[in-house]
């Protein structure tokens, strides 16, 4: 950062002699000391979860909830600046309304994040704007069936033309983490904000390219890395705030839905458990091979 | 020569006669929809003590053919609404479509919670309002639509709403067709909210079903497949793939125009 | 001198990931003079201070009805104030005309929070220079939400915000396990000792310079001033000359 104070970094859509946009990288900056996300691409799901920090006392428990719904099968959790967060959930809901209006049907999940990723995109080409102080995990569910088009209202000629074609892959999870700069990809396990490289070495422990990992199984996971996030700045109290996306056959029949109240406390009780154990063994220097349940 | 706009670019009429003005575009006033164009038919519905029973038949007509035989005009709004339409099924589906979006909307303020979410009677005011706001524009949805639900009191809801935007509200009501023919009879059981009150659901589902029969003996453009729901408390029962059970033809022999009676 | 370049505008980051002019703009809310919010399962109650320009000015209002089952206490710029309070009304008139329903407060937290962002994030705007407190009744219950210029909106169980607003927080904070059960008259009671510890030491709460505003289940949100707050000026600080004390006086003087 020795450019600071020469002038290019006064203004978003202004690039250094060597070519960066500072305002971009200072808007990296905020996100940094947001709360840790992490989001967990899951064979028959996703889950997300974040660690909600309580800055009062006076605010009221499991209210303020930060994790949003776009449509009925995507969620969405940022770090960084909330009211940026707000504002990249409002875009991300009308994209999605958008999208039906034309097609009739629930915008894929790639779709979406190709949406709102150009959008926030947008805000770094145009001095009239700042870009978007948050990076934003997307995941969603795309249904993996033939669903009904939206104002559908029979099923229409059983046989003839318009038949669909047998056993081709369709829909399934997936899960993807938006920056500043509107830079995207795709995700197995994605973690934003202040605790994100623990969570990420936690995520990468779970192999979950293999895809073998179940959402129940997942959400366990989740609720244990923003558990271990967490222990950085262990003197702040947190909540934890988590959702997932089931396949059709799931839990949530694919919809987006916060996780329920039961499996929820039983996965933080599994992670404080974990986490009594970990102490335990660096006490004993041994390494943590038993991240399997 | 003559300088008006309209001859601008156009052959001389001194030289080759007069123009045939009738394909210039000539001002007329913007129109819209004059008429439905496929069509569903009677939506019949009455209040009982702990609910609403509501019924349409399953047919869609292009004029005077029965076209779609698998139509569904009873549509579910959440789990306390059931929305029965008359007229206009493409109409049917804009509006469905509308409030399939109003409650993706209200699924992000409050979906863990029933208290807050829309009742029947927000349903029918956001709706009268549609209707109202397009009539005045002079491009009517054509639909007469029935909202049949819970209301935010927790009380039975029954109202009505048409394409001018003309709301209204009774025990029992029935559109189309079946204004005339299945209004009397229901009104025989609820002549008014009072009545409501002694009204068990299967007094009404036999009422109602015995509505959407006479309608299916009389309405040229009805069918013997329906829909009916049953909307309470306790949630929304919908059936969309109903009979019409013991039908007597009986009545029909001495009229002209039945059956093998053509004249 | 250091001059500090990334706080002309709402729309430049400074090197930390900072916006300079969003929290030059919490600073206005604690220009303002106090006000306190509670809630419990029943009622939901706004009080606040009223300042006046000199003794025979008239005082300026902190306390605003916004729909029958809601309304807002502000504290900063109260001209910002006043256009949020604008829009809130015409929203909560769209909703019951087109729903025939009471706006949710949460909904319309969210909107002005949306709203204030958008000042945030676009060239030529400023951030409001005020804070909020929402309170009222919906289908859900009481609530009570906190509104901050930089489009940040909380529920909260209790709160204060505006000059030496940390004091009636410490209150708030000591006394929170009460809230919940408390009943109206208790709720006004706490609330008006919560505003009366953030006072200078050589003001008081009277008759002229108190609001109070509650709402709740069954009961529209209604504004109480002058002589129809006297008998709860009278019942709170009858017996609590010790209990004054005990809170430590703040020696800057932020008010005026």
């Amino acid at each position: 950062m020795t450019s600071i104070g020469t002038g290019y970094d006064l203004s978003n859509s202004v690039f250094s002699p060597d070519g960066r946009n500072f305002q971009v990288e200072y808007a990296v900056k905020a996100v940094e000391n947001g709360g840790t996300a992490v989001g967990i691409r899951c064979k028959d799901g996703v889950v997300i979860a974040l660690e909600k920090l309580v800055t009062s006392k006076l605010m009221k428990p499991n209210a303020n909830k930060r994790i949003a719904t776009v449509d009925r099968h995507i969620g969405v959790v940022s770090s960084g600046l909330v009211p940026d967060g707000r504002h990249f959930v409002v875009r991300a809901r009308a994209e999605a309304a958008e999208w039906r209006k034309i097609y009739k049907a629930p915008i894929p999940v790639h779709s979406l994040a190709d949406r709102v990723g150009q959008y926030v995109q947008a805000h770094t080409l145009y001095s009239s704007v700042r870009p978007f102080g948050i990076t934003a995990i997307v995941g969603g569910w795309d249904s993996e069936t033939e669903v009904p088009v939206d104002g559908q209202v029979g099923s229409g000629p059983s046989t003839g033309a318009g038949g669909k074609k047998e056993g081709g892959k369709h829909g399934g999870p997936f899960l993807y983490m938006i920056e500043p700069s509107g830079l995207f990809w795709g995700y197995y396990g994605a973690a934003t904000g202040k605790g994100r490289q623990t969570a990420k070495s936690e995520l990468e422990k779970l192999d979950l390219a293999a895809g073998t990992l179940t959402l129940e199984q997942g959400v366990k996971e989740a609720a244990r890395i923003i558990y271990v996030a967490h222990e950085d700045s262990k003197d702040k109290e947190f909540e934890l705030e988590m959702t997932w996306i089931s396949s059709l056959s799931g839990p949530t029949k694919g919809r987006h839905e916060e996780v329920p109240k039961e499996i929820r406390e039983e996965a933080e009780r599994l992670a404080k458990k974990s986490l009594d154990d970990d102490d335990d063994d660096e006490e004993e220097e041994k390494k943590d091979d038993k991240m399997e349940e | 020569m003559n300088h008006f706009p309209q001859a601008w670019g156009r052959p001389r009429d001194d030289i080759y006669g007069h123009y045939n003005s009738s394909y210039l575009q000539t001002a007329n006033p913007t129109q819209h929809t004059q008429s439905p164009v496929v069509t569903g038919t009677s939506v019949v519905a009455i209040k009982y003590k702990d609910g609403v029973v509501i019924a349409a038949d399953n047919l869609a007509s292009y004029g005077s053919l029965a076209r779609f035989t698998d139509v569904k005009r009873l549509r579910k709004f959440n789990s306390s609404t059931v929305l029965g339409f008359g007229g206009d099924v493409s109409d049917m589906q804009y509006l469905d479509r509308l409030l399939n979006d109003l409650d993706v909307k209200e699924n992000y303020s409050h979906a863990d919670d029933e208290a807050s979410q829309l009742s029947a009677n927000n349903l029918h005011t956001y709706l009268s309002k549609v209707m109202y706001k397009r009539r005045t524009d002079f491009n009517p949805l054509w639909n007469h639509i029935l909202v049949a639900g819970i209301s935010s009191e927790s009380e039975p809801f029954l109202a009505s709403v048409d394409l001018l935007g003309t709301t209204f509200s009774s025990p029992s009501l029935a559109t189309g067709y079946g204004a005339h023919l299945a209004q009397p009879i229901m009104r025989k059981l609820v002549p008014d909210e009072e009545a409501v009150k002694g009204i068990s659901k299967e007094q009404a589902v036999d009422v109602v079903k015995e509505c959407m029969k006479v309608l299916f003996y009389r309405d040229a453009r009805s069918m013997d497949g329906y829909s009916i729901a049953v909307i309470s408390k306790e949630g929304i029962e919908i059936k969309e793939n109903e009979k019409l059970e013991n039908q007597s033809w009986q009545f029909a022999e001495r009229i002209r125009g039945y059956g093998t009676q053509v004249n | 001198m250091f001059r500090n370049n990334y706080d002309n505008d709402a729309i430049t980051f400074s090197p930390q990931g900072r916006i300079f002019q969003v929290e030059y703009a919490q600073e206005a809310v604690k220009q303002g003079s106090v006000v306190v919010g509670i809630v419990s399962k029943t009622h939901v109650v706004l009080a606040a201070l009223k300042r006046n320009a000199e003794e025979l000015s008239s005082y300026q209002k902190k306390i605003i009805p916004i729909d029958s089952h809601y309304g807002i206490a502000l504290a900063g710029l109260a001209s910002d104030a006043r256009v949020l309070s604008n829009f809130m009304k015409q929203q909560s008139l769209a909703s019951r005309l087109n729903y025939d329903r009471a706006i949710p407060l949460a909904e319309i937290t969210q909107r002005i929070g949306d709203r204030a962002q958008k000042n945030t994030q676009e060239y030529g705007k400023r951030p409001y220079g005020v804070g909020l407190l929402i309170a009222g009744v919906d289908a859900r219950g009481p609530h009570l939400f906190e509104f901050q210029p930089s489009g940040v909106t909380q529920e909260m169980i209790a709160s204060g915000i505006g000059a030496r607003s940390q004091m009636a927080r410490t209150y708030l904070e000591r006394n929170l396990d009460q809230f919940e059960g408390s009943g109206r008259e208790e709720l006004v009671k706490h609330a008006l000792r919560a505003l009366k510890d953030s006072l200078s030491q050589d003001k008081e709460l009277t008759v002229d310079n108190t609001s109070i505003g509650i709402a709740g289940v069954g009961e529209d949100f209604k504004l109480y001033e002058g002589a129809e707050i006297s008998s709860w000026l009278e019942t709170t600080f009858e017996n609590k000359a010790d209990d004054e004390e005990t809170a430590a006086p703040e020696t800057m003087e932020v008010d005026s």
